[in-house]
């Protein structure tokens, strides 16, 4: 029996389709049964991201309908084994599905897969809902600066009241240079706020572009900061304990009075 | 003309009649006639307090004192005060030793106050409320969040949201936090916010109606 997790964060355009695409992958590669869902009804997104939109025939819609079984609508990833796309209908409206049919589809895919990753749309609105109604876990994506962190506590608060437990949070697009500079919010501040655990840091990495243009995950790209911690963040999900590394947000003056203040 | 026996006096919180202590319930209903009758404004209607020290008088024969200043001059009794001798001035001593009637007008100050304790982290979008008391919470106000209460707001966290104390008018309502960085400040009908781009001091502050009818902050130190 795996567990299915929702990837969500309120505002758009945070990650939490490249987020999504990575750690499936990343999951994947760690030799994981894995599916992802794309949750967002009307905008779906993740098929492109994955670059499997040709192979998409049959949408969640469709097994909702009955026009196909669940497994035939899964669409097999070209890469790496053990990993399965569940598309969104382009043609339906959020408000088509209900959650109770989303739900019935978790339960189903847990029985088969380590992990069901879900894609939520961005918003509060049905299509949360619909993204959120199966899920056991939760994780928050959100960048560093003040709207989207709002929009994360919002998100936080109604994903408690559906009694979703752990809500675990991943600090996207962080950049130590601007955090130094003073010009960007540091991740002790987002935790500060925000008060979940941290599963990881994404650093600012311009990889995501090209690699979400092409059509092929960045953790398929060695050496890559971003790759890197999409990967400790997926080998955390699976139990392994990895290190948080330090993102040098600490000018290097304040990293000696930190080193001092920890000698006393 | 000076009434020896009672005195009819005007405070903050209404009509108070002193009544003198060593004399029988037939004097002190004369001299109220007396009163009551020098004045050139009826009273009918109105709602007053009586105030005296340690009495002779019984209870039987307040009651009989209530009726009757009821159903001669129209007025209703709202409290009666027994102040102890020693009080020079019965008034400015808290009015709270035996009270008539259970209603509670506006003016009255609240006597016995609720409060909801909230242990839980108030995020943006939620909103916690108390319209019978104070609020006391465990967590944080996050930017969006709100606290409304008709008494004090404590939030033993940091207090990055709105916060609305004395929503029922109460401009005695005071709002403390231990980090107090909020977007917006409301305690009664005044509303007050800090300048942009507050960061917080480390330290405890409250906020409170000050002198010049703005809401004003200032360390925290105690009561």
């Amino acid at each position: 029996m795996g567990k299915v997790i929702v990837i969500t964060s309120g505002k758009g355009g945070v990650g939490k389709t490249t987020s999504t695409a990575n750690l499936g992958t990343a999951l994947a590669m760690l030799d994981k049964t894995v599916v992802i869902v794309d949750a967002d009804v009307g905008l779906r997104n993740l098929d492109v991201v994955m670059g499997l939109e040709s192979r998409v025939v049959y949408t969640s819609m469709d097994v909702i309908e009955k026009r196909c079984e669940l497994s035939k609508a899964l669409v097999k990833d070209r890469r790496v084994e053990n990993l399965m796309l569940l598309a969104a209908s382009q043609r339906n409206r959020k408000d088509d599905i209900r959650p109770e049919q989303m739900q019935d589809i978790c339960e189903k895919l847990k029985e088969d897969y380590d992990f069901v990753l879900i894609d939520s749309p961005a918003g509060i609105e049905q299509g949360f809902h619909n993204a959120a109604a199966g899920a056991d876990e939760a994780i928050i994506v959100t960048t560093p600066d003040l709207s989207a962190i709002r929009d994360a506590d919002r998100i936080i608060g109604l994903l408690q009241n559906e009694g979703i437990e752990p809500i675990n949070l991943v600090i996207n697009r962080l950049s130590a240079t601007l955090v130094r500079k003073g010009n960007m919010i540091s991740k002790n501040d987002v935790l500060d706020i925000l008060n979940i655990d941290l599963l990881g840091v994404i650093p600012e990495d311009t990889g995501v572009i090209a690699s979400t243009n092409r059509g092929v995950p960045l953790v398929h790209t060695e050496r890559s900061p971003g790759a890197e911690a999409y990967m400790r963040i997926a080998r955390r999900m699976t139990g392994q304990r990895v290190p948080i590394p330090d993102m040098r947000e600490d000018s290097f003056l304040d990293q000696i009075a930190n080193w001092f203040s920890k000698k006393k | 003309m000076d009434n020896t026996i009672v005195k009819l006096r005007g405070y903050k919180d209404g009509l108070h009649l002193i009544i003198n202590p060593k004399v029988s319930l037939k004097e002190v209903e004369t001299a109220i006639h007396e009163l009551l009758s020098e004045m050139n404004q009826s009273l009918s209607g109105t709602s007053i307090q009586i105030d005296m020290m340690t009495t002779p008088l019984t209870s039987d024969d307040l009651k009989e004192l209530e009726t009757h200043l009821t159903k001669s001059y129209d007025l209703v009794v709202s409290g009666v005060n027994v102040l102890d001798e020693k009080d020079e001035s019965p008034i400015l001593a808290a009015p709270t030793t035996h009270s008539i009637s259970e209603e509670l007008s506006l003016d009255t100050p609240m006597h016995v106050e609720n409060a909801q304790v909230v242990r839980q982290t108030i995020r943006s979008g939620q909103t916690t409320s108390c319209l019978t008391g104070s609020v006391i919470l465990y967590g944080d106000v996050n930017p969006g969040g709100e606290v409304i209460a008709s008494g004090d707001i404590v939030v033993l966290g940091a207090l990055r949201g709105s916060a609305h104390a004395g929503a029922n008018g109460r401009l005695s309502s005071v709002i403390i936090a231990m980090d107090l960085v909020p977007l917006q400040l409301q305690i009664g009908t005044y509303v007050n916010r800090p300048p942009l781009g507050q960061k917080p001091r480390g330290y405890p502050e409250i906020a409170r109606v000050g002198a010049e009818d703005i809401i004003i902050v200032e360390e925290f130190i105690k009561f």
